[in-house]
């Protein structure tokens, strides 16, 4: 098997073929989507807040004030709309990159709250990659590439930076189930404020029954972020997916939380959607002439 | 451009981009969106701080006792009803350090902006849990601010333990 991290990243030498390139202009169709839904929501949002208790982001360096009390979060999203649309179809290499710088202001002006969410990192570094993508490779094949292989990597990066924080935090004893007995409470309070009520599921009340179940829950979900950078490697690519879907799974049966952008995004690359593409719809070789 | 140019100018660019990831996260609390060092749900058994919302009737008295979760005054009322994110209010609410008139006008602009012209009371409650010695969650609900219809936002509207 080839360990080089560039080849299976981004296999620039590889054979390319109709599936591929499907593949590609879809997930690029997704971060787009992906993109103008949180620029719209963000914008949406932020028209009701009046006040910063947190800043994140390029509110760090600026005070993002400017954009409460009035309608520039929606001329923003509509702003990013466009950059994206014109990014999209090819229309200039920078669309993209501000489409970007945009969503920064987007997203330091909708979290002033104190929320630090992370469903939507994915998405923005999908944009990222694609903005350098523009800027850097030449062609739509080595530019689709960079944009896809940049993506595993941060996405390998990020799920096991997340076991890495844990470890850090808490050492090897993070996975007692005492903690998870606490995050269900602690989102069961969340359901009672957003709902009114609240009501445990089956997994829910075996783990606040059980310890050991409780602490196997977490212990699984921890190898399995540990093991993220092998997405890195086509070989090991698809099977981590699917255990990093399994993880989002199980956080969202145990504690209610639902990535939706970032679980959309692995659905979309936890099957050889290429290949399928190929297999059932072949691209016609021309000048070969079977003996 | 061949394949292995390609390929040395994509390691360039994620290098770069490693590098700007690295830098803005070690000066940034481990938070520059998109960039993240993700350490939710690091710190397993540390207590932690909500926030609840109940609509109190005009008939019944404000009291500003901390109480059990099952033992909270009033109606349920779930934020989601006008739009509101529940971490936004839970954050706000165990991040404000000092609560001046303008914060309680935010939070009333928060909760109320999108409502009906139906009068109503909200008190917001901070809920704070944490483990005990025998390993069992304990849950207690403090109120802190009262919103409604026809309340002027204000340091009036706060339990006076909070009163700057």
């Amino acid at each position: 098997m080839n360990w080089n991290l560039s080849d299976n990243l981004f296999g620039f030498d590889d054979p390319d073929s109709r599936g591929q390139r499907i593949f590609r202009r879809a997930f690029e169709l997704f971060i787009c989507y992906g993109v103008l839904s949180l620029a719209w929501y963000w914008g949406l949002y932020t028209l009701r807040i009046g006040d910063v208790v947190l800043e994140l982001g390029l509110a760090n360096w600026l005070d993002i004030s400017f954009m409460h009390g009035n309608s520039l979060p929606i001329w923003n999203a509509g702003l990013i709309t466009a950059m994206i649309v014109a990014g999209f179809f090819r229309l200039g290499k920078w669309w993209y990159s501000v489409a970007f710088v945009l969503l920064l202001f987007q997203y330091a002006a909708r979290f002033t709250l104190g929320e630090i969410p992370h469903s939507s990192n994915l998405v923005g570094m999908g944009l990222l990659g694609f903005a350098l993508a523009e800027l850097f490779f030449p062609e739509r094949t080595s530019k689709g590439r960079f944009a896809l292989g940049f993506s595993y990597f941060f996405i390998g990066l990020g799920y096991t930076s997340a076991a890495i924080s844990k470890l850090v935090a808490r050492g090897i004893t993070w996975p007692d189930g005492h903690n998870l007995w606490m995050w269900i409470n602690e989102k069961a309070v969340d359901e009672i404020a957003r709902s009114g009520f609240v009501e445990l599921n089956v997994l829910q009340e075996l783990a606040l029954s059980n310890w050991w179940i409780a602490t196997a829950f977490l212990a699984i979900g921890l190898l399995t972020e540990a093991f993220a950078w092998l997405i890195w490697f086509k070989k090991t690519r698809i099977p981590v997916v699917w255990g990093i879907l399994g993880l989002h799974i199980g956080i969202w049966i145990t504690m209610d939380i639902l990535f939706q952008l970032s679980v959309m995004e692995l659905l979309l690359l936890a099957l050889p959607w290429g290949a399928f593409t190929d297999r059932f719809w072949p691209e016609k070789v021309v000048g070969i002439t079977q003996s | 451009m061949k394949g292995k140019s390609l390929t040395k100018k994509a390691r360039t660019v994620l290098l770069a981009v490693l590098a700007v990831y690295a830098v803005t996260v070690a000066t940034h609390l481990g938070e520059f969106w998109p960039f993240s060092i993700y350490p939710m749900f690091s710190q397993g058994g540390n207590p932690w701080s909500r926030a609840l919302v109940r609509e109190i009737p005009d008939s019944d008295s404000i009291s500003w006792s901390p109480v059990a979760l099952d033992d909270m005054p009033g109606l349920p009322y779930g934020v989601a009803t006008n739009g509101v994110d529940p971490i936004d209010l839970a954050n706000f609410v165990s991040k404000t350090q000092t609560w001046s008139t303008d914060r309680v006008g935010a939070l009333s602009l928060m909760l109320l902006s999108n409502r009906e012209a139906d009068p109503i009371r909200l008190q917001v409650f901070r809920v704070q849990a944490r483990l005990t010695e025998s390993n069992d969650v304990d849950i207690q609900a403090t109120p802190y601010v009262i919103v409604g219809t026809g309340i002027e936002p204000g340091i009036g509207s706060l339990n006076p333990v909070l009163v700057p």
